[in-house]
């Protein structure tokens, strides 16, 4: 045995580290869980996991604190997950934590979200059954998702509709767009308004550089004092011309002539009231004949 | 035609003998304990550098050619796992066991076909020692049990090799890595890989020693022996490798 012992010690050294590697990994395979010593347990319970499995990962404020030690089916729409938690984060997770299930990115695994409560003060205990929060499923997304895909079809169908009727229609818009004969008579209209506005403008500069009178009237400040200062003439002569007539009333010789006119105003007047009269007359028995 | 298919089910035949001799020898006392951990350390201990390194390069190789495709999709954090899972399931024991039939099957032909050839097996005979139990079952017995121990360790190295390979272009830990491929690997990886492997182990020990034993007469057939053990257990690890794989999938499916 002597020779032998050099190498038996190696030959034992081996084999043992073989064994204990393979004890490890199935040890490790086995548990498939927290690799961290000292855990505590807690309970939620959900409608649905969503595909949750044994050996998914816990979170709380987005560390990995634990993994998912059981998932059992209570009744039939109840399923109690039991996860096993790092006790170094006992002391931060409260009695009114709740429990979520969510997805780690869109093809990742299914992973347990512990958010922290508001208002409890006191700590989880070992096994304390905390609240939980339906998970949004992938299926409820897309039944969201059918809904408004259903109403892009109604407003594109619509769409549809109303491009059909502009180009088919009789309405104005549609004419506006589709009627060749009203785009030429559009055209033509356009054309007059553009000569129309081609010789307002022709006119304007006419206006304010023009010789005329009516350009003078607008624009010559000398031809504007010059008509004030004939107005200012006017006025004064007007005045001389009344008091000549006053004169002239007065005057003998016109004296009979206003007189005249005076008497034949009064015949007149006189002569408008009984027509009035009349005509008030025949109204009425207008009326009266309507209602008989 | 005839010849040849004469002589392919002799070949059968014998080999078939031969293994109904092993178990016969294996179960009848005196066990050759010696001369057994003698073997167990000449396969198991010095095969363990050849495969760790073969197995840390299969698992950092293999990280890195499955990257890109799975950066593809996003789904870097898969890669530890994907990894682990193929390397634990397939790869590993195949290549340890390839890299196995090239050492030890060519080693044992070598050696047992020398011996014959120099008629050392039969001096043995003579001096009331059973050949068959001292050279046969103990090699055959010690490929048998240290092939599935080399591929435990090649397990941890090629994994490692994978964290090694991940680091290049990611950041993770060690205890990060083991934890995402510790997701991963599940029983159903571990146990029927390792399982095939005592199977390997055994074709290796068997065809070498068949190849050693039958050698004919003549320093050639020393050569020959020896390269047509690590052609045929080659062969047959494949071979096995597909029942396995076959047996496992209808199992466990």
């Amino acid at each position: 045995m002597k020779d032998e012992s050099g190498y038996l010690w190696k030959l034992g050294m081996f084999v043992t580290i073989g064994v204990i590697l393979l004890v490890v990994a199935i040890y490790f395979i086995g548990k498939q869980k927290n690799l961290f010593g000292a855990t505590f347990h807690l309970q939620a319970q959900f409608k649905s996991v969503g595909g949750l499995k044994v050996g998914n990962n816990v979170r709380f404020a987005g560390i990995n604190v634990g993994t998912v030690d059981e998932i059992n089916l209570i009744t039939d729409t109840s399923v109690l997950v039991i996860f096993v938690i790092k006790d170094e984060v006992q002391q931060f997770i409260k009695k009114d934590a709740r429990a979520s299930i969510g997805s780690d990115g869109l093809m990742g695994d299914k992973v347990i979200t512990i958010s922290p409560g508001t208002f409890s003060n006191s700590r989880v205990k070992n096994n304390d059954v905390i609240t939980s929060k339906t998970p949004i499923e992938m299926e409820d997304v897309m039944l969201s998702m059918k809904s408004s895909v259903d109403n892009a079809g109604i407003i594109t169908g619509q769409l549809a509709k109303f491009t059909t009727n502009m180009n088919n229609g009789k309405g104005a818009l549609a004419k506006l767009i589709s009627d060749e004969a009203f785009a030429n008579s559009l055209k033509g209209t356009l054309v007059n308004l553009e000569t129309a506005t081609g010789q307002f403008a022709k006119f304007t500069v006419k206006m304010n550089n023009g010789k005329g009178a009516l350009a003078k009237l607008t624009t010559d400040e000398e031809f504007g004092k010059t008509l004030d200062s004939t107005l200012d003439n006017l006025k004064t002569s007007t005045k001389g011309l009344s008091e000549n007539m006053e004169a002239a009333k007065s005057n003998i010789l016109l004296r009979g002539f206003f007189n005249k006119k005076k008497k034949a105003e009064a015949k007149k007047n006189a002569e408008l009231q009984k027509l009035k009269e009349k005509k008030l007359k025949a109204a009425a028995d207008s009326i009266k004949v309507e209602k008989e | 035609m005839l010849a040849y298919l004469r002589s392919t089910f002799n070949d059968t035949g014998s080999v078939v003998l031969f293994t109904g001799r092993f178990f016969k020898e294996a179960v009848g006392r005196p066990f050759e304990w010696n001369e057994f951990i003698k073997q167990c350390y000449a396969t198991g201990n010095k095969s363990l550098p050849l495969v760790g390194i073969t197995g840390f390069i299969m698992g950092l190789v293999l990280t890195i050619q499955s990257r890109p495709t799975l950066a593809r999709f996003g789904a870097e954090t898969m890669l530890p796992g994907m990894v682990a899972v193929s390397l634990v399931r397939e790869v590993i024991p195949v290549v340890t066991a390839l890299i196995c039939a090239g050492k030890i099957s060519s080693g044992i032909g070598a050696e047992l076909g020398s011996m014959k050839v120099t008629e050392q097996i039969d001096a043995m005979e003579v001096s009331a020692i059973n050949p068959y139990k001292y050279l046969v079952v103990t090699r055959i017995m010690a490929a048998t049990l240290m092939i599935p121990l080399l591929t435990i360790f090649s397990d941890f190295v090629g994994v490692f090799g994978g964290f090694v390979g991940f680091n290049i272009h990611s950041e993770a830990n060690l205890s990060r890595y083991f934890s995402l491929v510790l997701t991963s690997v599940d029983f159903i990886d571990m146990v029927p890989a390792t399982i095939k492997t005592f199977f390997f182990g055994f074709a290796i020990g068997l065809i070498g020693c068949y190849k050693g034993f039958t050698a004919a007469n003549g320093t050639a057939s020393v050569g020959i022996a020896a390269n047509s053990a690590v052609v045929a257990a080659s062969f047959s690890i494949f071979i096995i490798d597909l029942l396995a794989v076959q047996l496992t999938d209808f199992l466990t499916t």
